[in-house]
């Protein structure tokens, strides 16, 4: 006999709006899952189209306050394909910059939001304390503790002088020391395992027919870091600095595995971060401020905290876009819940859902 | 008079989750205050009297939300976080948009910003709390409510409410043109230009500040933004950026503002040119000093 449980959409545990319908048997497995989304749904793809190439910088930062540097970097990645231009050097160096410290904040964040739904609070606490360090860094480097607004068509909009790259260097010293030390807290943890190992599995045969990235990909064992496969920007002309992903890869797939690749991604970032900004290269950090744009098309992607970003863009030589679209890493990783929560108890749905990182307001847009 | 516990409940209603991932240190961090306000998170909505409501509300939303809210026992106190939920910010033009959240629901307190900061978050709460307790106890709630928490200082390069100096200002309509939430209107009048910038439709991105050619719109560091509903359409910027009369032809014209004028002339003393006449009147004397 099988049982009807909703949950959502409006759920403490949900960040967003997803409205899960689940069977489920005597024994509280889950037999059958139906996800229905669309509740973020904004019309992006519309309204891309009614603003110019400046205030999409800003509107595609709101398609996902967690990765809102790597979409208008990849939208000003697009545009400047289009427009042939190559930016300098030192204005790649800060958008990696940018962009590592978004994915620090990002993944603590996914990695506080599943000790507060383990209910492991000393854990989630001193996760989300560590944290703040990060937000405070964007706050006084950027303005914002979310947005940061860095990017720029042709550059980026913010510099770094000495007394900012110390306040990096120091905030990095104070936050990587406790990293370590959580990420060895989450390793051993009782309460912790007990909750996720063997937690919405996903084994690696399934992660490659469903085409799964970032996070979600390394937990299961599969290497296909967009920064190290197709490198882009600074990546590409310093591939020392391209993250060592051997660190964040692991075979198990389950939750637990999902969240230790969290952790290998974040010390990666702290040390991309602080490689970055001890050799800067010297010049401008743009080309031109309102640059035209000719008619053309482009794709770009990029690695998000979440996995691979894809930007289509096509524009006529006016001010506005013609077309764009994206392929967010959530799109993929959203099928390989179905194969997570299947056959799990319905106590973890929330968990396993948390695991994947879901950016449900990147994915309904 | 006795004292409720207020049962604090959150609901998304399409945001971007900047506000919820904001929302979340608010209430779990503890050097944000709001543990001190004896907040109770509950998981049903049912037992809720405080709910904060984040988004644009999109069309997918709205049949849940009413069906949310009419779970909820009268009487409730509803804070609308993140300027999405006041004006639907910068998703405002979009067909899948129908909020703003005040077309469902009663709110009552509203705190700008996008996303705001914890402590702003946190005030919202502290007077969401204050206007349940004045409506538990049958008193009307005031126009103005004090700040909750004293300390409000933000590191000097928080991008927070914009201002504009009218002198610097020459109504190029530069911030109009890149300001991605409409918050930003200049209208011509008699006068020369009234420049508009609404509070609450603003998402504090800081374009208009980085492509203003003369450095007249700025931000400040300043967030205090969490309003009561009776002065959601009150929180306006207002300035008029006055025209000259040409001494010459006695034509009203746009003067050029200082701050332009100081980029065109780096080397001589702006205040020694002659900035009262047209720019007809001046190629015509430029052309006589010239040719005649």
């Amino acid at each position: 006999m099988s049982e009807k449980v909703e949950i959502g959409p409006f759920h403490t545990e949900l960040e967003e709006s997803v409205y899960f319908k689940l069977e489920v048997d005597k024994n509280r497995i889950v037999e059958n899952v139906e996800i229905i989304n669309g509740f973020i749904h904004r019309g992006m793809e519309s309204l891309v189209t009614k603003k110019n190439f400046m205030q999409n910088l800003i509107l595609t930062e709101r398609v996902c306050s967690l990765c809102s540097n790597n979409h208008p970097m990849t939208y000003a990645m697009a545009v400047e394909q289009i427009a042939g231009i190559k930016i300098p050097l030192r204005a790649e160096a800060l958008r990696v910059i940018a962009d590592e410290v978004k994915r620090i904040a990002s993944d603590m964040f996914n990695l506080s939001m599943l000790t507060h739904i383990a209910h492991t609070h000393q854990l989630m606490k001193d996760t989300m304390n560590t944290r703040e360090h990060m937000q405070d860094l964007k706050e006084v480097i950027w303005g914002n503790r979310m947005d940061m607004s860095s990017n720029l068509l042709t550059g980026t909009k913010y510099d770094l002088d000495e007394r900012k790259i110390k306040i990096i260097l120091d905030t990095l010293d104070v936050v990587e020391p406790k990293i370590r030390d959580l990420q060895e807290r989450y390793e051993n943890d009782e309460q912790l395992k007990s909750k996720t190992v063997g937690v919405g599995v996903l084994p690696l045969k399934d992660a490659l027919e469903i085409g799964v990235t970032g996070p979600v990909a390394r937990g299961s064992g599969i290497n296909n870091d967009v920064r190290v496969k197709a490198p882009y920007g600074l990546y590409a002309y310093r591939p020392e600095i391209q993250p060592n992903v051997s660190l964040s890869l692991r075979e198990e797939g389950d939750v637990h595995a999902r969240a230790m690749a969290r952790f290998g991604d974040i010390l990666e970032a702290v040390r991309i971060i602080r490689d970055v900004v001890t050799d800067m290269p010297e010049g401008d950090t743009y080309v031109d401020k309102r640059p035209h744009i000719p008619a053309g098309e482009a794709v770009v992607r990029t690695e998000a905290p979440r996995g691979e970003l894809i930007y289509y863009l096509k524009t006529d030589g006016s001010q506005k876009p013609v077309r764009m679209r994206w392929k967010v890493p959530t799109f993929t990783n959203w099928e390989a819940l179905k194969v997570m929560i299947l056959g799990d108890k319905v106590d973890n749905v929330t968990m396993i859902l948390n695991s994947i990182d879901p950016c449900i307001s990147c994915t309904d847009r | 008079m006795s004292e409720v516990i207020p049962k604090l409940f959150r609901i998304n209603t399409g945001s971007c989750n900047g506000c919820d991932v904001e929302f979340m240190p608010t209430v779990l961090v503890e050097k944000f205050g709001v543990s001190t306000l004896g907040v109770e998170m509950v998981e049903d909505i049912k037992d809720a009297n405080l709910i904060a409501i984040t988004g644009p509300l999109t069309a997918r939303s709205e049949s849940f939300l009413k069906s949310a809210v009419s779970k909820i026992r009268h009487p409730y106190v509803v804070v609308g976080v993140g300027t999405c939920a006041i004006t639907c910010g910068i998703f405002r033009d979009s067909y899948a948009i129908n909020g703003p959240t005040d077309k469902i629901v009663d709110v009552n307190v509203n705190v700008a910003g996008c996303p705001p900061r914890p402590q702003s978050i946190a005030e919202g709460i502290a007077k969401g709390v204050k206007v349940l307790n004045q409506v538990m106890n049958g008193e009307a709630t005031p126009k103005t409510i004090d700040a909750i928490f004293k300390d409000f200082s933000a590191p000097e390069s928080f991008r927070g409410r914009m201002d504009l100096n009218p002198d610097m200002c020459t109504a190029c309509r530069t911030c109009e043109t890149v300001c991605p939430s409409t918050a930003i209107k200049i209208t011509e009048i008699a006068a020369g230009h009234v420049h508009n910038i609404w509070h609450n439709s603003c998402c504090y991105c800081g374009n208009c500040a980085y492509f203003c050619p003369t450095g007249a719109i700025f931000s400040t560091n300043s967030f205090d933004t969490v309003k009561l509903q009776s002065e959601k359409y009150e929180d306006v910027n207002s300035e008029i950026i006055k025209s000259s009369t040409c001494s010459s032809c006695g034509d009203t014209y746009m003067p050029p503002s200082r701050g332009l004028l100081g980029k065109g002339y780096v080397h001589d003393d702006v205040k020694k040119l002659d900035t009262k006449i047209c720019s007809k009147c001046r190629k015509e004397a430029n052309f006589k000093r010239m040719y005649a």
